[in-house]
């Protein structure tokens, strides 16, 4: 047996007692306690369900494991996950990594701030203040099982993470009838808000920054033409400016690399800085044995930056999308290259992928029109290469160069890590489709 | 730390117990207090917000005199009791006693409020106030019928086998009911809520039935006609117990069909509602006060009253009519609501001649003397009353206000001088409970800020100044040792009961039945429950019998085609709450809540800002489109201050129920326009 949350659903009303306790007790300036709620829009032919959720101080805590710099720990007192505020360095990875929802960012301090368990009141025998609080009692704070089995809530996300909470399950199934009935053309359906990527980029500057100079080094390889080294430095160098841009704490951005042993995102930016240094020495020395040093780094790092989205959203149209950086790393060099086969071989493989993508992706995002004319982009750039007309026109190059970065931008539109806020949305949707249906 | 167990003493069912925990007279904790069994989780975000709310930086800790310029200038107490002493001896000198409105609100309950009294006596008399705006529609249908209005323990809930709660929102205005509720639905209880609203309440039933509001007593007597039809009616308790079955009977004249039209509710729901009373009882209905804010108010609470009548929920395990327990209020010479009609008995010097429900009209009409002043306490009539713009002009006409609160309130804002108003952690008290047994003591526990003193004190202070004749047991002496003692003092003839007792926690009521009426006494004419009642004729001129009356819209439907209902929120009580951050921080912005269709008629848009207007006026808020609200009706709740777009009682019309004086607040037609 192991401490943690005990909520049961036919107690809870909604009445925000918990967080009003939480910001309370704690004096926080925001609130790591939530309302989620399945039908918040009270769908007339659904019924509706509440869950109080805050940090589940998991077992195997995915934020510990991927905050590049080490801002989380265990309480060995009481087991609370809890965060060193002057660690953050406001990244919002760990945002990506809990499906939860359990780190919140504070747009004042600019740092990541979570639920601490009460801790020091635990230690001196009272249970957290939102489990005091509950006016009904439906959260409740106490022992349960080392591994608890959540699945009676769908839209509760499934993982390995070992959550400390457990969900009572309903002794009767919930069904609300209401009377006198409602037709569906006299009822809303809550518009959920349309996903923002607006905080997104300098990442995708970064991304295509540095898929852009590895492209470069690999072609300069392969038609024995060095590289311009301005522009490929101020490239690579840029791209690491532009991801500091969205950092909470710039001036603590050399934390980032303090938890290799554990974070994707550390080795990920490790790697960044060996590639910045072997392609610069290569570059000013010529050796071509570095240019192939530079080319391999910069290939792994490709591969890590695409390793550290799919760790955090592991579907299909995620792993498979077109956006990816190693593949468009690839299909760059080609292309500036001039090698045809290679070129049309990793296309077509877009093509697909884009087309997957479109057919798969359930929460569409972005209007169809922007994804065919990025497949016309493409495909006017590879006519361009065929037949030798106009390449390597610097117009062509950048159209080709406009239509992969769409892509890219596409990637983080569909990039959706797991998180409880999409199952909702998600789940909702399809089950008054559903209810239409009937 | 230390640490205390109060109660909340705010006008709400709960009367939640609680332990407070503090440190350099600042409230570091509130945490429940498990001895009070109605409420042993502890209180809602209201209880918990006095952390912020005993400490608020909006707090009014020093007297407030309004300058010629109209705004506030901070005065010391000295000179606030100076002015308001000259004031009151010069008012009741020109035009005698009964010149000064003495106004008092719900906003604080306990038994030292009626030191007030005490002072106003001595000073020669008052004009006060008659009725309520809240509940006395429906505890006059259930003094009628029952003789005496109380209901089984909160807990007892857990084993009805049906629950209809018709026209009350628990989870949201008696939250700690709610933990009884779903624990009888998890043993198996069916619970039906009957409500024009998807309430939160709702949320958590298996029926949701929503007639057209105001219609409620049609659909009880339809349900009535089906139960006597079918014979699911308990024929052995009737005979026993009940007075005026034959009469009531023969003045059935609601069918089911009849019902379908009025309510909106078709004849195999009203069906299905009768046949799930009969087989599975026992059925604690949950009546709430809304459905009582109508003109016909009292005779819905009658009608269905008559459905537990009929099929025996009385006086059982698992039975009842839960409408307001009144077994703890215990120290009333008189209960509510005889205690609030005009002179229950002749009660000179006061005069009760000014109608709750009509507070503007009735101050402006009084003559002999005329209302020249007001001295306005526990109360925001500028938000809570109907028709503000009446009741504003009513004040506006006065020389005189003084308004004791803790908060720059609407009705504060027109104050003369505002004295400010203790907070309930500032003076000892002992206060009763409408839902659960038990009697509390709230004792003293900060020190207040700047110059507030408790109201007992500035009445003693006034009573110096003004040469008034008093003793210590009618206004003590400052200080809350001299409040104990009175509190002492004031229970002295219940043995059962001491001070000692209550300080170390809630005790039950002496004479409590945990199962009420269990002895089957009812304390009505006939000593048995009437459905026949000669007092309803004689005193309210109305049918002696539960009828259905169609409400007395004062809005012309076409032009005003929405019915505007203003009910209690979780978030509120009244007008008070809503001005803490920690409440403003976790609740949506106040908003007009319209229907869907209602709203794209309108070509209105959740966010938009809208005007509500009829006859009487217009408020401006803003729009909120919600599956929540039926079509034809839009939900403003009450209690919200007029700059964060509230108000709504400026819409409402200054009518009375149909019994015990109350106000028929949604009996109000709106119309909802976008404003460009």
């Amino acid at each position: 047996m192991r401490n943690g949350f005990i909520f049961n659903e036919n107690y809870c009303v909604g009445c925000q007692a918990c967080i009003a306790a939480c910001v309370l007790e704690n004096g926080w300036s925001f609130q790591p306690r939530c309302l989620y709620t399945f039908n918040s829009g009270a769908h007339p032919s659904l019924p509706l369900t509440n869950l109080s959720l805050a940090c589940n101080h998991c077992e195997k805590p995915a934020c510990l494991d991927g905050c590049p710099a080490g801002t989380f720990f265990r309480d060995s007192d009481t087991g609370a996950i809890l965060i060193d505020e002057k660690k953050c360095i406001g990244c919002n990875y760990c945002k990506w990594k809990c499906p939860y929802d359990a780190p919140k960012y504070d747009y004042v301090k600019r740092v990541i701030v979570k639920c601490n368990l009460c801790y020091s009141g635990l230690t001196e025998g009272r249970i957290p203040a939102c489990t005091s609080a509950c006016p009904t009692g439906a959260l409740g704070f106490g022992e349960i099982p080392e591994k608890v089995d959540n699945k009676n809530l769908s839209w509760f996300p499934d993982t390995n993470m070992n959550p400390a909470i457990k969900l009572q399950t309903n002794r009767r199934p919930v069904t609300l009838r209401i009377i006198p009935e409602r037709s569906f053309d006299t009822v809303i359906v809550e518009e959920k808000d349309k996903k923002n990527i607006a905080g997104e980029w300098s990442l995708i500057g970064f991304s295509f920054l540095v898929t852009v100079s590895v492209a470069m080094l690999i072609s300069s390889l392969m038609n024995g033409i060095l590289t311009d080294k301005v522009l490929f430095l101020s490239l690579v160098i840029s791209a690491g400016c532009l991801s500091l841009a969205h950092l909470g704490k710039i001036f603590r951005a050399w934390r980032a690399v303090t938890n290799i042993k554990r974070s994707l995102l550390s080795r990920e930016i490790a790697i960044y800085l060996a590639y910045l240094f072997i392609s610069a020495a290569a570059l000013f020395s010529g050796y071509s044995l570095l240019i192939l040093a530079a080319s391999l780094t910069g290939l792994l790092l490709l591969i890590v930056i695409d390793n550290v989205y799919t760790s955090s959203d592991n579907r299909r149209i995620i792993i498979l999308h077109s956006g990816q950086t190693f593949l468009t790393g690839l299909l760059i060099a080609s292309f500036l290259s001039g090698m045809i086969y290679p070129f049309v071989f990793i296309a077509a493989i877009k093509l697909i992928s884009t087309i997957y993508t479109i057919t798969k992706n359930n929460v569409v995002t972005t209007p169809f029109w922007i994804r065919f004319f990025r497949i016309a982009l493409l495909i006017i750039a590879g006519v361009s290469l065929l037949t030798g007309i106009s390449y390597p026109e610097p117009v062509i190059i950048i159209i080709f160069l406009v239509g992969e970065f769409i892509d890219r931008i596409l990637f983080y539109y569909d990039f959706n890590p797991l998180n409880i806020n999409t199952l909702i949305t998600e789940q909702i949707n399809s089950a008054i489709n559903e209810k239409k249906r009937d | 730390m230390d640490e205390f167990i109060t109660v909340c003493p705010r006008n709400c069912y709960s009367t939640c117990s609680f332990k407070v925990q503090v440190e350099n007279n600042k409230i570091r904790r509130i945490l429940p207090c498990k001895e009070n069994l109605a409420t042993p989780e502890g209180p809602c975000i209201k209880g918990l917000s006095y952390i912020e709310r005993a400490h608020s930086s909006q707090r009014i800790i020093h007297p407030l005199l309004k300058t010629s310029n109209g705004s506030f200038r901070q005065i010391t107490l000295t000179e606030a009791l100076n002015i308001i002493s000259e004031k009151l001896s010069d008012i009741k000198r020109k035009n005698g006693p009964q010149s000064i409105l003495w106004y008092r609100g719900s906003g604080i309950s306990g038994l030292t409020n009626e030191i007030g009294n005490s002072f106003w006596r001595s000073f020669g008399g008052a004009t006060t106030t008659y009725g309520n705006l809240c509940w006395p529609a429906g505890l006059e249908a259930v003094r009628l019928t029952l003789g005496s209005v109380k209901h089984n323990a909160p807990w007892d809930l857990e084993n009805a086998r049906t629950i209809i709660i018709w026209g009350k929102n628990p989870a949201e205005t008696n939250i700690q009911e709610m933990a009884f509720i779903a624990s009888a639905w998890e043993k198996g209880s069916r619970i039906i809520v009957i409500d024009p609203r998807r309430t939160p309440t709702a949320d958590k039933a298996d029926m949701l039935v929503s007639p057209v509001p105001g219609t409620d007593g049609a659909l009880a007597l339809a349900i009535a006609r089906i139960l006597i039809n079918n014979n699911h009616i308990n024929k052995s308790f009737i005979e026993r117990y009940v007075s005026g079955f034959n009469e009531f009977i023969n003045n059935l004249k609601i069918t089911p069909e009849d019902a379908e039209n009025i309510t909106g509710i078709p004849v195999e729901t009203i069906v299905e509602l009768a046949n799930i009373i009969a087989m599975n009882s026992p059925v604690t209905f949950l009546p709430g006060y809304g459905l009582q804010r109508h003109s016909n108010g009292g005779q819905t609470i009658r009608s269905v009253l008559s459905l537990a009548v009929l099929t025996g929920n009385i006086g059982k395990s698992g039975s009842g009519f839960n409408y307001a327990n009144l077994q703890s209020y215990i120290f009333d010479s008189m209960k509510e609501p005889l205690s609030y009609y005009p002179d229950p008995v002749k009660d000179l010097p006061f005069r009760r001649v000014i109608s709750m429900a009509k507070l503007g009209e009735d101050i402006l009409k009084t003559s002999n003397p005329e209302i020249k002043a007001a001295w306005i306490e526990r109360g925001n009539p500028l938000i809570q009353s109907p028709d503000t713009n009446t009741v504003r002009a009513a004040f506006a006409g006065m020389e005189f206000k003084v308004v004791v609160d803790q908060f720059m309130t609407d009705t504060a804002s027109i104050a003369d001088i505002i004295l400010p108003a203790k907070d309930m952690f500032e003076q000892s008290d002992i206060v009763s409970s409408y839902w659960s047994p038990y009697i509390h003591f709230k004792p003293k526990i900060l020190k207040a800020e700047g110059e507030v003193i408790p109201e007992s004190e500035i009445y003693f202070h006034l009573a110096k100044r003004l040469n008034l004749q008093f003793n210590d047991k009618q206004i003590p002496e400052p200080g809350n040792d001299n409040i104990e003692r009175w509190l002492e003092y004031r229970i002295r003839d219940y043995t059962d009961l001491t001070l000692n007792d209550l300080q170390n926690g809630p005790v039950i009521a002496p004479g409590y039945q945990e199962i009420a009426y269990e002895d089957m006494k009812f304390d009505t004419p006939s000593g048995k429950i009437e459905l026949f009642s000669a007092a309803a004729e004689e005193k309210w001129g109305i049918s002696p019998l539960p009828e259905y009356i169609s409400n007395n819209l004062q809005e012309c439907q076409q032009k005003y085609p929405l019915i505007f209902i203003t009910p209690n929120t979780g978030s509120r009580i009244h007008s008070q709450f809503g001005n803490l951050d920690i409440i403003r921080s976790i609740t949506p912005e106040p908003a007009l809540e319209i229907s869907p269709i209602d709203a794209s008629r309108r070509n209105i848009l959740s966010g938009d800002i809208i005007k509500i207007f009829n006859d009487r006026g217009e408020i401006k808020s803003l729009a909120r489109i919600s599956n929540r609200v039926p079509s034809g009706s839009v939900i403003l709740p009450n209690g919200i201050w007029m700059d964060e777009w509230g108000g709504g009682n400026l819409l409402v019309s200054p009518e009375e129920t149909d019994m015990g004086y109350g106000a028929a607040f949604h009996d109000t037609r709106v119309e909802v326009m976008k404003v460009n």
